[in-house]
Formats: structure tokens, C-alpha cells, sequence
């Protein structure tokens, strides 16, 4: 094994530790090369980054459209069908 | 409850179950599927509703399994691991030697809600932009905070592909948001 990993897999790294746990080896790769990398080090920053904005946003999004009055019309009219059954 | 009930969850919680829906699937057309979906297994299930539960959370928790259900469906008709294209497209954002092709700019720092909120919609529009499936893959873990074993398990594709997928999102998405003027100079 290399003692040190590349950028491509050290964001592999950081996109994984998002996800489960590395193992001990994978965990110290990754800092080693953290340490040293700015590039790498907002990489995985800004993975935090869009995790938290993606979950502070579920709550607040009533800006976002509706259904459309088509799919609504579309939608109301099956539950009708299934209802007269 | 009584069988009038269902055009009532319609006009009361169709709007909030689109959104939802929208945000993990990424087509209108897959979200509106959706919500269809959810009332029909709503009304036919109703008898089995308890009431414990407020409408609105009843809904929503159908209407995930509809979701899990519909990107099943897509995830049969692409083969994630043989894609070319998004093997190359990550190789473009690195040199021959893995070294980063070109320095990562930083996010801007948005304090306002007004600026947090327009942040949100770029990274909405950039999710949106990901290849099906990326996209869907990547929405039910980071939008819908799915645990990766769970998704690998209900999508039956192997972890391996999984963290692959993930990775290509995760690098597109950022540069994505960087393109879209979320870098500015100075700040973290």
C-alpha cells in the first residue's frame, strides 16, 4: 500500500466517511493527506456543508411549486374511479 | 374517517407531498407518479389508518416506500457500474496523477436567510441536473438521511456501486454549486 493516497482517492475517502465509518488504515490515509491538502480539506468540508444545508432545508420549502393543476386534475380524477369501484 | 376523506388529502396535503416527492425523485412527472400513487394506497389501506397518526404523517410515511418504489423501477433500467461517461467526467476534475485539476474555490458564507435560501435553490437545481438514479441515490441519503446499507438493500444494487455513485454526485454536485457563483474569494 502507498503511505500516501491522491486527491481523486482521498475525495473517494471523504465521500465514504460520510456514510459509514472507515476502517482505521482508510481514516489515517485520509487525515494524513487532509493535513496537507487544502484542496482536499474543503472538499470534505464542503461535503458537511451540503449535508446541512440539504437537511435544514426539508422544513422550509413551501416556496417551492405544487403539483401542477393537470397532474392535480389527473390525480383527483383516479381516486374517483378507485372510489366508484 | 370516510371515503370523501381522500379528495380532502388531495387539496390538503397534495402540494406538501409533491414537494417532497419532487426533491428525492427530480422529474415532475416521477413526483406527481408518486403522490398518485400514495392516495391509492391510502384509500385502499384506510381502514388499517389508526388515527394516531395526523393525516399529513400518514401520507408521508407511504409516500417514501412509493419513492423507494419508483427509483427501484429506474435503477432496473441503467447499469451504474459500466457508465463511461461518468468515469471520464470525474477523470476530467483530476490530472493523470490524482492531484485536483484545477484549486477548489470556497463557498461564500451566507448568513441571511434570504441568501441561505437562494444557496438551497442552486443546490436543488444542481441535484436536479445529476444523471437518474445519481441523482435519486443521492437524494435519499443526503434529502431523505437514509442510512447507505438501507438504500443498497431496498435498491438491490451492491454497496460498491452505491459509494460510487455517491462519490460522482458528491464531486459533481460540488462543482456544480461552484459554477453557480457559490465561490467566493477569502471566505471558508
Amino acid at each position: 500500500m502507498k503511505w500516501l493516497s491522491t486527491c481523486k482517492e482521498t475525495t473517494e475517502l471523504a465521500s465514504r466517511a460520510m456514510d459509514e465509518r472507515l476502517s482505521f488504515v482508510d481514516r489515517v490515509a485520509m487525515r494524513l493527506h487532509l493535513a496537507i491538502c487544502e484542496n482536499c480539506a474543503r472538499f470534505a468540508r464542503q461535503l458537511q456543508d451540503m449535508r446541512r444545508l440539504f437537511q435544514s432545508e426539508t422544513t422550509a420549502d413551501d416556496d417551492a411549486p405544487g403539483l401542477a393543476p393537470a397532474a392535480r386534475q389527473r390525480i383527483a380524477t383516479e381516486l374517483q374511479n378507485k372510489l366508484d369501484d | 374517517m370516510n371515503k370523501l376523506d381522500a379528495h380532502s388529502w388531495l387539496n390538503d396535503h397534495g402540494d406538501y407531498l409533491f414537494r417532497v416527492a419532487r426533491r428525492q425523485l427530480h422529474t415532475d412527472e416521477l413526483a406527481e407518479d408518486a403522490v398518485q400513487e400514495t392516495l391509492l394506497a391510502a384509500l385502499s389501506a384506510q381502514t388499517r389508518y389508526a388515527g394516531d397518526a395526523s393525516p399529513r404523517s400518514w401520507l408521508t410515511g407511504i409516500l417514501k416506500h412509493k419513492i423507494v418504489d419508483l427509483i427501484r423501477r429506474q435503477v432496473r433500467e441503467v447499469e451504474i457500474p459500466r457508465d463511461a461517461d461518468g468515469e471520464e467526467a470525474v477523470d476530467r476534475l483530476f490530472q493523470q496523477d490524482g492531484h485536483w485539476a484545477e484549486p477548489l474555490r470556497p463557498w461564500g458564507n451566507p448568513q441571511t436567510e434570504a441568501e441561505l435560501s437562494q444557496l438551497r435553490r442552486v443546490l436543488d437545481d444542481c441535484a436536479d441536473r445529476l444523471k437518474p438514479v445519481m441523482a435519486q441515490v443521492f437524494s435519499l441519503r443526503e434529502v431523505a438521511g437514509m442510512e447507505t446499507e438501507e438504500i443498497c438493500k431496498e435498491l438491490n444494487i451492491t454497496p460498491t456501486n452505491c459509494w460510487v455513485l455517491l462519490h460522482r454526485a458528491r464531486l459533481f454536485m460540488r462543482q456544480c454549486m461552484e459554477l453557480n457563483g457559490f465561490a467566493k474569494a477569502g471566505v471558508a
